[in-house]
């Protein structure tokens, strides 16, 4: 009897281990990808367009906008948003998130683009010509990012190739290699791309020879400025400047267009002046998650001033969500802004006035009447109707008696405040679902209008002013279409100065995510800052014009010598 | 030989149902002795079926039936004597005429050594138990009515940390629990709950606490090594009811009651807020303004006030925001059973139905239960038996949080404009805080979570031989959750924007197989016991999650993404399984020297290949000292006992996969081509492994004066290795996640003590009574090594020498005032003191390494949230038919976070867009030195988390609850055996809170950070337990 149970017993164990549970201990992913998979066609395929999705986390967020735009002669903060670093005050320090932030994207990506370049030479099912041109894309992609550091931070860690080991040391290397580096990259890239955004097969927000030359020229530039200079540099910033000018772009239906205004026109972002944009669509699942700090295009928000607390108005998707983390100074509204006749490009990057849209708030008429009222005003009465003006600054003084007889609320430039100020509306978005929604608009990263004044800054900075004139004088001729005189816009090689061109850069790239590194480059930052800056002037000191090694990085470096921090911080 | 067991066995069994049978017979036999009908109950007077009577210095008597009655011909002037395992005995002189009616009522002994309790895979005697376990009876379980059984753990036995968690009061959430502290910072430290003898990975939540009949805590190596690499955290074994010999018992239990908040989150109102806002006007633009009661304020033009706001302040309007959302939960319980059974067949069948509504209106927890089990005798050799447990539960409202919205909610803007229509945007509020109202209306909101499941286990018992025993133990857990949100267009989720809706699918599937032998058996006064396991498990998990918004009507809800706009999907699939192989030798001499081995192998497909098997062994020894000759001489000594055990066991706290690496999604599109890429975010380590807790432990069971003193006393010393620790790598690493790496080293020590004492124990039924269980523990954790040698990890907050959870920040000395010295110590500090930007009236920190500057190197540790000590206090009262139970329970040392007071939700910004906490903030005329200047400028006042940090100390009464047992006479009438009415307070007071008492706060407990959250609670029920 007991043999028949031992029998039962042995089988049931038999067939429980018999049938291969050791089998049971493989694992076998579906709900995931893993590393490995890099090495295959597929894998390259979505490291590129991750590639390319990582340059959101850059152009169009609030991190990159207020490390490039607030805190300069041209835009200091608003009322809203933390902005200590603006204000170069002792709250701005390693610990800062936004600077944090962009470092940390920047080598993520770059390890990204290593994974493509390393990883194309062994997947051998792919045609070479599609993967040559793959990783064209990504040395592009990744010389942008080196870029990026290079010029905030100075000397830093250049990792050549895809990291797939834990790694808690890092090092600096000196900003020369790190230059070498991203020249060598945009060299390379520009043997293979193909020319330009509307060349045959290029998608829009593809990296083409233009942008890379565009950039190539910057880069040159900028380390012209820099202490890692080399001798030809400026040299070699307008070779390549003209080339694309003279050559690479009109053979490619690259050029000015006529309007400044067209330029940032809702829907004319791949404009033929356009040389590079990151991509945002009207799509929401693959637009962003919603005004995060992570991929969006928040630009739209950052000048939007507080109108919906003026009599009339309420906020809506026209004038945007009042974020005003920026206003423009004093000096870039009534100095380099001055000339508003022949330079059209005042009234085409700021919103001076704002329509009625909201009847309960409308103010009425205080009795006595205001001296000079106009005809029809009755006390008590509605000063306007939906559809009036509600708000204008007319960019001069007017005398309190004219505010107080004006039926809507006139602002002169004295009365502008951190609240409501004039609002650069080159961003502005009203096409996006909702009034608190982000942009759907590409942003524009890259446009020609900048390849003529970085051709006109290496060309004057290498003494060759009178061959400057050339192109800074192209620009200023189009900012007198259609109604200025584009002869009275012409400047004289006596007219310029490293001052001239900044200012002409002002005029021509306000707001456009490059002033901050303009002011680096040309050594003017804590000049500039100091006479035209009224939150940063009495703050800013001779670190700032490098941005401090962020915390994170320092602390995670647990191994090897501490990560070194950049002088005075 | 095999003839000669069969026969042995067979007149084993049979001697067996003779005694059985002959007790009664025996009874009927004694006629000319008068007839005793007397009824034996618990502490509650429910009924307690098979409780022994026999009459003193005879072998004559009697077991009581399942309503608890017995008869027995019982002679004048003798004593009664009624016991039951688990029960303090109790005699009863019977004098010259008998009472015809004998009600007797038995106090619970905690300290039972013949009890029999359940063990890993299997049961054992307390007396021979060598490990540290805390035995939770089901008495213990309903003392407070509470949604799941780990809110019934509360206070409830020493190293048993419970904690709400982040302060969560929402109905059908499961609080935290910790069994003798953390030892794992990255991975899981909560226990291993084993249900019925099958590992449960189900939600707490779809057990009803109602089934359960009683859960074993097991604490030290030597209990939990048997399950090897789930054992490090301690391991909760939940036994349910099964059916029990005897004609069938029907009872019913039900309660009702109300749930209402704790009280109002401390924030400012309207006239204190407008205050407050010029305040942080006239600090922000120094000359603006002349003070505050600068008419300038009040004009339309300035600005600082919209106009509503100026309204609201000319004609004194203060709106309580808080008031408006709040209401009255309720909650509700019904459970129907009924149990019985023959010699050969035993079943249990209860249905359950359990509801409680929050103190906001959309949260909701709603639970049916259903449960049977069957055990069946087949023949001699052969009995199985099967038990399944299924939950139907939807929770409604789980994210539903309006504190965010309705806390800063401006107190000068009201919900309704004119026309009495709901406003959206706040006015006064930056167009940023919507009407916390709006989420009301009807259709406006739907939020749920279905959840269904069966847990059905099985087992086959086979008795191959004397002492040897093969079981066959299966388990299967089936899950479906399925998970939907709707938010209209006008609700604080989207603020006015497009409506948006999510539906999730989950699918669970568990099952265990289990092969166990065992083998007992005694030589003399060796006692042998031997258990042996291979067993398998797999668990699979899959889930698909969809998103969409602008849905083309309200109603459709998320039930139809068809009709709406931005469909986007995400999946995971996960798949388990660990084979194990277990053997375990119980030996005992004497019934005075014990001990256990245990070894236990694992092999999970977690790890990499060629790392897949670990071994966890366990040794443990005890020493039955009072069974002792030499004892027998202290007779007030009734049980003393020193147990030692040593082990190893594991955390399996590695997520499937986690060893390959993996590629993050991302989106892009190029023009109209909408693409997906995928990026590198976590880097392969194929070295990843277990973490591994060796423990020491030494306990001392004791009993005096016949156990009416009795309890333990146990210190231990944990040792965790091979740590997994999720590394911040540098950022120019390109790796953008924390990677997992076994590097770290953590030890806790601790002390435990449980005492259980009969206080009052009356002579006679119906006398006072009074009882006491008392647990007091402490444990003390700390990190010992961290990766490559460092001593402290700042980005991720690990120091070595300081416990998990420990607060790195700057050291708070006050708010820098205004005066001449202040300032020339912040302008040496090279910190600005004039314009807007001024620190002075911000919160001033240390300079602690003394280099004139403040930067990150003047942090340091400021405390941990581990406790100093911990404690609960149960104490029971009996009354003729009435009975009071109070428990109670303190935390003592810890520091928690509180989110709100770090501006967690924008609330204390001190920037005065938002309404504020209600504080004493510095003004330029107060000196107020501990809550800094209101301030427009900055969107956070600098250093704002040192504000969130207080002591987490609280002593709290955890339930009153009055009971009253219907007099037997009554229930004769009623033809009851048992009816108790109760009432109960669940958190009725908090007695003792710094945060509390001095901080304004509602209540401290939250297991270490205190969520922005819809408030504490505390409920009233009335209820009713009847047995038939």
């Amino acid at each position: 009897m007991k043999k028949i149970h031992i029998v039962i017993y042995s089988c049931l164990l038999a067939v429980l281990i018999g049938t291969g549970c050791q089998k049971k201990l493989d694992e076998q992913p579906r709900g995931l990808l893993t590393p490995d998979f890099l090495s295959t066609a597929q894998g390259l395929q979505l490291a590129i367009d991750a590639a390319y999705g990582g340059t959101r986390n850059v152009w169009g967020t609030q991190d990159y906008f207020t490390m490039t735009v607030i805190g300069t002669d041209e835009f200091i903060s608003g009322i809203d948003g933390n902005n200590d670093i603006n204000k170069y005050n002792s709250n701005y320090t390693p610990s800062t998130g936004t600077v944090g932030n962009i470092w940390k994207t920047c080598y993520t990506f770059i390890n990204n683009c290593n994974g493509i370049i390393d990883y194309a030479p062994n997947v051998s099912t792919m045609d070479t010509a599609v993967k040559n041109r793959m990783v064209a894309e990504a040395k592009f992609l990744r010389a942008n990012l080196y870029f990026i550091l290079v010029q905030f931070w100075g000397d830093v860690t250049l990792n050549e190739h895809f990291q797939s080991d834990i790694i808690t040391s890092a090092s600096r290397a000196p900003m020369a290699s790190v230059y070498d580096f991203i020249l060598k990259d945009l060299q390379d890239a520009i043997a293979v791309l193909p020319a330009g955004p509307s060349s045959a097969g290029v998608l829009p927000g593809k990296a083409t020879k233009a942008a890379a030359m565009h950039l190539l020229a910057k880069v040159y530039l900028t380390r012209a400025g820099s202490t890692a200079k080399k001798a030809d540099d400026y040299r070699n910033a307008y070779t390549v400047a003209m080339d694309l000018i003279n050559n690479v772009a009109p053979a490619n239906g690259l050029r000015l267009l006529d309007d400044f205004k067209d330029v940032y026109k809702e829907g004319n972002e791949s404009n033929s002046e356009v040389l590079w944009t990151v991509q945002h669509t009207s799509n929401l699942a693959y637009n962003g998650p919603n005004n995060s700090s992570g991929t969006d295009n928040v630009l739209n928000h950052m000048w939007v001033p507080r109108y919906e607390e003026q009599g009339g108005m309420q906020r809506s998707t026209l004038y945007g969500r009042p974020y005003i983390r920026c206003i423009p100074t004093r000096w870039l509204l009534d100095t380099v802004f001055n000339e508003r006749v022949n330079d059209t490009r005042y009234n085409k990057t700021f919103q001076t006035a704002w329509i009625a849209n909201f009847a309960p708030s409308i103010p009425s008429w205080p009795s006595p009447l205001p001296a000079g009222a106009p005809l029809g005003a009755k006390p008590g009465a509605a000063k306007f109707k939906v559809g009036d003006t509600a708000i204008f600054m007319p960019g001069y003084d007017v005398t309190d008696a004219q505010i107080a007889a004006a039926p809507y609320k006139l602002m002169p430039p004295r009365s502008y405040t951190t609240a409501l100020s004039p609002a650069m509306f080159k961003y502005f978005d009203t096409k996006r679902l909702d009034m608190n929604y982000p942009s759907i608009r590409p942003v524009i990263v890259y446009r020609l209008a900048e390849t003529y004044l970085i051709a006109a800054e290496a060309l004057f900075m290498d003494g060759r002013a009178g061959d400057a004139l050339t192109y800074i004088n192209a620009i200023r001729r189009r900012a007198a279409y259609p109604s200025g005189n584009p002869q009275a816009m012409e400047v004289q090689a006596s007219d310029l100065s490293q001052n001239f061109i900044l200012d002409e850069r002002s005029r021509e790239l306000c707001g456009e995510l490059t002033r901050w590194l303009d002011l680096v480059r040309t050594g003017k930052l804590l000049e500039r800052v100091r006479l035209h800056n009224n939150d940063g002037r009495s703050n800013i000191q001779a670190k700032h014009v490098l941005r401090p090694i962020p915390q994170t990085q320092i602390d995670a470096v647990t191994t090897g010598p501490e990560y070194p921090q950049n002088a005075g911080w | 030989m095999k003839n000669l067991i069969a026969t042995k066995l067979c007149t084993a069994l049979l001697c067996c149902c003779t005694l059985l049978f002959m007790i009664p017979l025996r009874a009927q036999s004694q006629r000319e002795s008068p007839l005793i009908k007397g009824r034996v109950t618990d502490q509650n007077g429910g009924p307690l079926p098979g409780a022994a009577v026999a009459i003193k210095g005879t072998s004559k008597g009697s077991l009581t039936q399942a309503d608890g009655t017995f008869q027995l011909a019982v002679p004048a002037n003798s004593t009664l004597r009624v016991s039951f395992v688990g029960y303090l005995a109790q005699e009863i002189k019977i004098g010259a005429t008998v009472p015809p009616d004998l009600s007797v009522q038995l106090l619970p002994n905690n300290s039972d050594l013949n009890e029999v309790i359940v063990v890993g895979y299997g049961k054992q005697k307390k007396s021979d138990i060598t490990g540290a376990i805390t035995s939770i009876s089901e008495k213990s379980i309903k003392d407070v009515p509470v949604t799941n059984i780990s809110q019934a753990l509360q206070g409830q036995g020493a190293g048993i940390d419970v904690q709400k968690n982040g302060g969560n009061n929402k109905p059908g959430t499961a609080p935290k629990i910790l069994i003798r502290g953390t030892r794992s910072v990255n991975a899981s430290n909560d226990p291993l709950f084993v249900v019925d003898g099958i590992p449960y990975n189900g939600n707490i939540n779809d057990l009803n606490t109602d089934d359960v009949v009683s859960m074993e805590v097991l604490k030290d190596a030597s209990a939990t090594a048997i399950y090897g690499s789930r054992g490090a955290n301690g391991v909760i074994l939940v036994t349910t009811r099964r059916g029990r010999t005897g004609k069938p018992v029907v009872s019913y239990s039900g309660y009702g009651g109300v749930v209402k908040t704790r009280g109002s989150y401390p924030i400012m109102d309207g006239p204190t807020f407008a205050t407050f806002k010029k305040w942080a006007k006239y600090i922000n633009s120094p000359g603006k303004y002349t003070g505050i009661d600068d008419p300038k304020f009040l004009s339309p033009d300035d600005g600082s006030f919209t106009p509503t706001e100026i309204a609201s302040m000319k004609a004194g309007n203060s709106y309580n925001w808080q008031d408006l959302i709040y209401k009255t939960g309720i909650m509700t319980n019904h459970q129907l059973g009924v149990t019985g059974g023959t010699e050969i067949t035993q079943y249990a069948i209860s249905g359950g139905y359990f509801r409680e509504t929050g103190i906001y209106p959309g949260q909701s927890f709603e639970r049916y239960t259903v449960k049977a089990s069957v055990d069946q005798q087949l023949g001699k050799r052969f009995k199985v038996g099967l038990n399944s447990l299924n939950t139907y539960s939807t929770t409604r409202g789980e994210n539903a949080n309006p504190m965010g919205q309705a806390l800063r909610a401006n107190p000068l803007s009201g919900p309704y404009d004119s026309t009495g229509k709901l406003v959206g945007f706040v006015p006064g509020n930056a167009n940023q805080v919507w009407n916390p109202l709006a989420n009301f209306v009807p259709g406006a909101v739907e939020e749920n979570r279905k959840r269904f499941g069966t847990f059905t286990t099985l087992y086959v018992d086979i008795n191959l031989a004397e002492g040897l025993k093969y079981r066959f133990n299966a388990g299967a857990e089936i899950r479906s959750d399925v998970y939907g949100n709707f938010y209209a267009s006008n609700t604080t989720n989207n603020l006015g924007g497009p409506s948006s809706s999510e539906q999730q699918n989950r699918l669970t599937t568990n099952y265990t197989l289990e092969n166990l032998l065992t083998y007992d058996k005694s030589f003399g006064k060796h006692k042998l016991n031997f258990t042996g396991l291979y067993s398998l498990q797999q668990s699979q998990f899959q889930d698909a999650d969809y998103k969409n918004s602008n849905i083309a009507a309200d109603y459709l809800q998320f039930y139809a993404p068809q009709f709406a706009a931005n469909l986007t999907g995400t999946g995971t699939y996960q798949k388990w399984d660990i084979i194990s192989y277990m053997a375990r030798i119980n030996y005992g001499f004497d019934n005075r020297y014990m001990l256990t081995l245990t070894m236990r192998s694992d092999g999970s497909s977690r790890l990499a290949p060629g790392n897949k098997y670990h071994v966890f062994p366990s040794a443990a020894a005890a020493w039955n000292i009072s069974q002792e000759p030499f004892m027998k001489d202290f007779r007030q000594i009734s049980n003393l006992k020193l147990r030692a055990s040593y082990g190893t066991v594991g955390n399996t706290a590695i997520d499937p996969y986690q060893t390959l690496g993996l590629l993050t999604a991302l989106n892009y599109n190029y023009g109209s081509n909408n693409i997906t890429g995928a990026y590198q975010t976590n880097v392969p380590n194929p070295a990843l492994t277990w973490e591994y807790t060796s423990t020491a432990n030494i306990g001392l069971d004791f009993g005096i004066l016949d156990n009416r003193i009795s309890g333990t006393v146990e210190v231990y010393k944990q040792f965790t290795h091979s740590l997994l620790l999720p590394q911040t790598l540098p950022p120019t690493s390109g790796i953008p996640n924390a990677i997992l790496t076994n590097i770290g080293k953590t030890e806790n020590k601790g002390l435990e003590v449980h005492i259980s004492t009969v206080n009052i124990q009356g002579k006679n039924n119906g006398d006072f009574s009074w009882t006491t269980d008392l647990n007091f523990f402490m444990n003390r954790g700390k990190i010992t090594q961290l990766a490559n040698g460092v001593q402290q990890d700042i980005a991720n907050s690990w120091f070595v020498g300081q416990p998990i959870g420990s607060i790195y920040d700057y050291k708070r000395v006050g708010i820098w005032q205004n005066t001449a010295q202040d300032s020339a110590t912040a302008k040496g500090l090279g910190l600005n003191t004039t314009g807007s930007g001024s620190v002075i009236g911000t919160i001033r920190v240390e300079d602690l390494n003394g280099d004139k500057k403040i930067d990150a190197k003047d942090r340091m540790v400021l405390g941990s949230s581990q406790a100093s000590w911990q404690g609960g206090i149960t104490n029971r009262f009996a009354f003729k038919n009435f009975d009071f139970t109070v428990v109670a329970f303190a935390r003592v040392g810890g520091l928690l976070t509180s989110r709100l007071y770090q501006s967690g939700s924008f609330i204390n910004t001190f920037q005065g867009n938002y309404n504020n906490v209600d504080v004493h903030y510095w003004t330029p005329l107060n000196n107020e030195n501990y809550y800094p200047k209101p301030n427009a400028g900055s969107t956070n006042t600098p250093y704002v988390s040192l504000l969130s940090y207080y002591d987490a100390t609280y002593v709290k009464i955890r339930s009153l609850s009055l009971g009253y047992n219907l007099p037997a006479s009554a229930l004769k009438k009623l033809n009851a055996s048992a009816i108790r009415f109760y009432a109960t307070a669940e958190e009725p007071f908090i007695l003792f809170s710094p945060y509390r008492n001095k901080y304004k706060g509602l209540d401290p407990e939250s297991a270490g950070t205190l969520a922005v959250d819809t408030p504490p609670t505390w409920s009233m029920v009335f209820g009713i337990n009847v047995t038939l």
